[in-house]
Order: structure tokens, then C-alpha cells, then sequence
């Protein structure tokens, strides 16, 4: 079976244009040994066109290390120097699983975010943003190694491998960026306007529990923020942001949209645990301390299943259901 | 049957980001230290029941994430706290003079009658220090509010800190607290101001202390 998904991978990656066959495999989770190509070609940073791709890679490649020639020496300029401080403050205080504390992975870190930051000065670089490097990251190191990662020694990897990997993590984190920007921008926008939206549709799909959070004045704001920030990242294990990321790279606007039915299912999972807590205090450290620690892939397709029910029942008639 | 506590307050701490307000918090709660802590994303809840004068004081806390970016979000918490943190670094001189900039905010948003105190945290990390614990002491004192130097790391200061501002916040609202008193001494529930409050009783109220 599994191999059998494999060389069905390997056959549509091959094919001349990016099919429809791909994005739904892909939905359903992407095996690992396919998986950096794959996200590669969903998020469109590859052209699907097999001839072009080598030389896409290679310009885009040289495209980035030349951003980083051009503006890396002005980090510690006056009106870059509290970006580049941010930065350096947040990358330590990133999910203790990755491999964030080895000094390469620092600096990687470092002139990713400084470099998509000064690129991007509508919204700059805002807390969050750095998780969001973190999967393709880790992803893309898979294609150098065949070990497991979370031991890894980033520093014995090849240099060509290196640059390699933080030119294509950069590229394939500035098209995630680019549908979800207004979340980051001046007030926040985006993530104001998704967590009223997750509001609503609890409210029309599990009424107990929209009710329930309501009598114990529990705002939403307060715990989904986070969910919308940094999408889910943050409550969720790596392994299953890097699974959820498969097909949210394979449903159209799957970080800016899908998202959303995303989060209602993951809170209408928890609704016996919610119906139990009888006070703010409870119903609080609760949402922000989801047992999700040893959740799989198991977990979050079922997630993305209910998702995608609640996706065709409400999204494209939004009255439909209304109260 | 006990109550778990008697009176309910809000604090929020604020200051810039990794200062330690996170840290502070951890300490303060679970008594634990994670020198590099994960940095915080919008608002984190936490809470803790502290007695002061006899009365069981459940203190939910509220701990922002300190870039600029998120003030629209973090600002809405402010008029629903009794009590705020200020807190800078000692090692960062910047983090100190931007204790101005968040006063301000706290005037501009927070209840008139918002409970204030100054924080100096990293205490321990002496061969870093930017601000003079003088520098400190004078800026409390303009601004009327009491200050301390913390470490979350040695566990210097923190629970006189947080009981020093729940103290005052109890002090500001005395008349709600001889109200509590009277009934106390009565030997009366407390159903009515639970009522007020907005607070219900749920099915663990013999259980005591923090549930963190």
C-alpha cells in the first residue's frame, strides 16, 4: 500500500504540469520521502514544469543569498536595528523540539526573518512569524538525511546542503506569508477578523458549547489569537504541523481559509473536556494547555476530516445554518 | 463546604519583550525556572490563591506578549485588571526607559483607580546591570508606586512582589473587602458577592490553593 502511494508520488511529481491528481494525494498526508519536492510544487515555489525546474531552483537560490548581500549588513542600522533585536530575542524562546539552540540553525533562523522582515515592511516581523519557518525547515533538512531529526547535528550537513535548504525554507515561507499577511499588519487585522468568524461558526455548529464558554465569559479572542497567529503551531506537536501543512499546502487557501474550519473542529474535539469545566479559571488554562502531546497523524486526520465536513456544510452557505 | 477563595482579582504584566514577565509569572505560580522560556503570543492566563489578612485572594494573571505589534489585542486587558506589573530589565536600559511609554498606555486605558508597581527583574545578573537600582527607586517614587528588584532565576522578591500589589489592590477596594468582612465575621456565604462578581462555585469547591 504504502509503496504503492509512493510510486503514485513519484509519477504525478514527474508529470509535465501539476495535476489535480497530486493536490489530492497530497491531501490526505505526503510520505516523507516525497515530501520536500511535493511541498515544493504545492506551494508553488517550483514551477510544475519539470524542465524548469532545476534552473528555478538555482535562480531563486541565488536570488535570496543575493538579498542577503545587499541587506544583511544593515540589521544593526538604526531603523532596522529593533527588527533584527526582535528577532534575536524570540529564536532562543522557539519550541524547545526543534533544533533552534544549535548556532547554525540560529543564524539561519536569524537572516530568514531579517530578510523577509525588511522585505515586508507593512507588517515587519511580529512574534509568530518565526514558528512559521520551522516546518519547512525541518522538511527540507529531511532531504539531505535519511536519521532522524531531532538529534541532528545541522553543522555536518554539506554547506551547498545548507544554503541550499535555507534559501528554499525562505522562499516557501514567503509564499505561506503572502496569503496570510494581514494577519500580521498594524492591529491585526486578519486574525481579528478570523477569530469573530471561528465565533460564529462554533456558535453554529456545537451551540452547547458556544453557550457554555459564554456563561463563564470566556472570549474567544483569549485563546484563539494564538491559533490564528501562529497556526496552531503552538498547540499542536511539530510532527503534526508538518502533517497539517501537507494539506493545508494542498486545499486552496488552506493557511488563510481552511484554517479556519481547522480551529472549529479542534475546539468542538475538546467539548467534553470544555462541558466539564465549571468556571473561567478552569475553562482558560484549559484552552491554552490543550493535551494534544501525543497527538499523531492518527489525531489530526480525523481533524481535517471533520474539517473538511464543516468546510462543505457551512462555507459556501454561510446562512444555511444560521441560528 | 470551603470556599476556595473569597475575593477575585485581575493583574497584567507588562513591560517589553524578554524581560521576564513569563518568568516571573512561573515562579510565582509553579516555582519553576525555565531560563529560556518559550516567548508569549498574545495573552497567557494563569492564576493563584494567595491569604492576606485571613482572606482567601484568588488572583488570575494575565501575562502579554510585549511587542508593539500586539497592543491592539493586549490593550483591551487593561481595563478589566485591578493591578498591573510594570517590569523592565535591569540589564537593559532600553526596556527601563520604556517603562514611560507603558505607563502612559496604563493611564490612557486602564480603570482610574488600577493599582501599580515597578519591577526590575534579572536582579541576579549584576555583571549585566544597565539600570541603577537608584534609577528604579526614582522613577517609582515620580509615578507613586512602590518597586523592587526581582529574580525569577534565584527566586528573589517575587512572592513580596506579587503580594505587595494584591495587598494594594485589596487596600483600593477597601469597601468591597468590609463588606466580605462583615459577612465573614457573620459567618455568612459568600453567594451574594460571588453574584456580583460573576463567579460561580463549580463542583470542586473543597478543593484548595492554586490549580496550576
Amino acid at each position: 500500500m504504502c509503496v504503492q502511494l509512493l510510486s503514485f508520488f513519484f509519477c504525478f511529481l514527474q508529470a509535465k504540469n501539476l495535476s489535480e491528481e497530486l493536490r489530492k494525494l497530497s491531501w490526505s498526508g505526503i510520505p516523507r520521502h516525497v515530501r520536500p519536492i511535493t511541498w515544493k510544487l504545492l506551494s508553488g515555489y517550483l514551477p510544475a514544469n519539470t524542465e524548469r525546474r532545476e534552473s528555478t531552483l538555482q535562480r531563486k537560490r541565488q536570488e535570496y543569498f543575493g538579498f542577503i548581500e545587499q541587506y544583511y549588513d544593515s540589521r544593526n542600522d538604526e531603523h532596522h536595528q529593533d527588527t533584527y533585536r526582535q528577532i534575536r530575542i524570540d529564536i532562543p524562546r522557539m519550541s524547545p523540539e526543534c533544533l533552534m539552540l544549535q548556532p547554525m540553525v540560529t543564524e539561519i533562523f536569524e537572516r530568514i526573518l531579517f530578510i523577509w522582515a525588511i522585505r515586508h515592511p507593512a507588517s515587519g516581523y511580529v512574534q509568530g512569524i518565526n514558528d512559521l519557518v520551522t516546518p519547512f525547515f525541518v522538511v527540507y533538512v529531511f532531504e539531505y538525511i535519511k536519521e532522524e531529526v531531532e538529534n541532528f547535528d545541522v553543522s555536518s550537513l554539506q554547506e551547498a546542503a545548507l544554503r541550499n535548504i535555507e534559501a528554499d525554507s525562505f522562499w516557501c515561507m514567503s509564499k505561506l506569508l503572502d496569503g496570510i499577511q494581514d494577519n500580521y499588519t498594524f492591529a491585526q487585522p486578519g486574525i481579528q477578523r478570523k477569530v469573530k468568524a471561528l465565533e460564529e461558526l462554533v456558535s453554529r455548529i456545537d451551540e452547547t458549547v458556544h453557550i457554555h464558554m459564554q456563561q463563564y465569559e470566556v472570549e474567544y479572542l483569549q485563546f484563539a489569537f494564538r491559533w490564528m497567529n501562529n497556526l496552531l503551531m503552538r498547540e499542536l506537536p511539530l510532527r503534526c504541523t508538518i502533517r497539517l501543512w501537507d494539506t493545508y499546502q494542498a486545499e486552496p487557501e488552506g493557511f488563510s481559509h481552511f484554517h479556519l474550519y481547522v480551529c472549529a473542529a479542534f475546539l468542538v474535539r475538546w467539548r467534553k473536556e470544555i462541558l466539564d469545566q465549571r468556571d473561567f479559571q478552569g475553562l482558560m488554562i484549559l484552552l491554552q494547555n490543550l493535551p494534544t502531546m501525543h497527538w499523531g497523524n492518527e489525531e489530526v486526520s480525523v481533524l481535517l476530516a471533520e474539517a473538511y465536513r464543516l468546510k462543505f456544510a457551512f462555507a459556501d452557505a454561510p446562512n444555511h445554518y444560521k441560528r | 463546604m470551603a470556599k476556595q477563595y473569597d475575593v477575585l482579582f485581575r493583574l497584567l504584566l507588562l513591560g517589553d519583550s524578554g524581560v521576564g514577565k513569563t518568568c516571573l509569572l512561573c515562579r510565582f505560580t509553579d516555582n519553576e525556572f525555565h531560563p529560556s522560556h518559550i516567548s508569549t503570543i498574545g495573552v497567557d492566563f494563569k492564576m493563584k490563591t494567595l491569604e492576606i489578612d485571613g482572606i482567601k485572594v484568588r488572583i488570575q494573571i494575565w501575562d502579554t506578549a510585549g511587542q508593539e505589534r500586539y497592543q491592539t489585542i493586549t490593550k483591551q486587558y487593561y481595563r478589566r485588571a485591578q493591578g498591573i506589573f510594570l517590569v523592565y530589565d535591569i540589564t537593559s536600559e532600553r526596556s527601563f526607559q520604556h517603562i514611560m511609554k507603558w505607563a502612559s498606555d496604563v493611564d490612557e486605558y486602564a480603570p482610574d483607580n488600577i493599582q501599580r508597581i515597578l519591577i526590575g527583574n534579572k536582579s541576579d545578573e549584576e555583571e549585566k546591570r544597565q539600570v541603577a537600582t537608584g534609577q528604579g527607586n526614582k522613577l517609582a517614587k515620580d509615578y507613586g508606586m512602590d518597586f523592587f528588584e526581582t529574580s525569577a532565576s534565584t527566586n528573589y522578591n517575587i512572592t513580596e512582589s506579587f503580594t505587595r500589589l494584591a495587598e494594594q489592590v485589596l487596600a483600593a477596594n477597601k469597601k468591597d473587602l468590609d463588606l466580605l468582612r462583615a459577612s465573614v465575621t457573620d459567618e455568612l456565604n459568600l453567594a451574594a458577592l460571588e453574584e456580583e462578581e460573576g463567579i460561580t462555585d463549580g463542583a470542586a469547591a473543597s478543593q484548595k490553593g492554586c490549580w496550576c
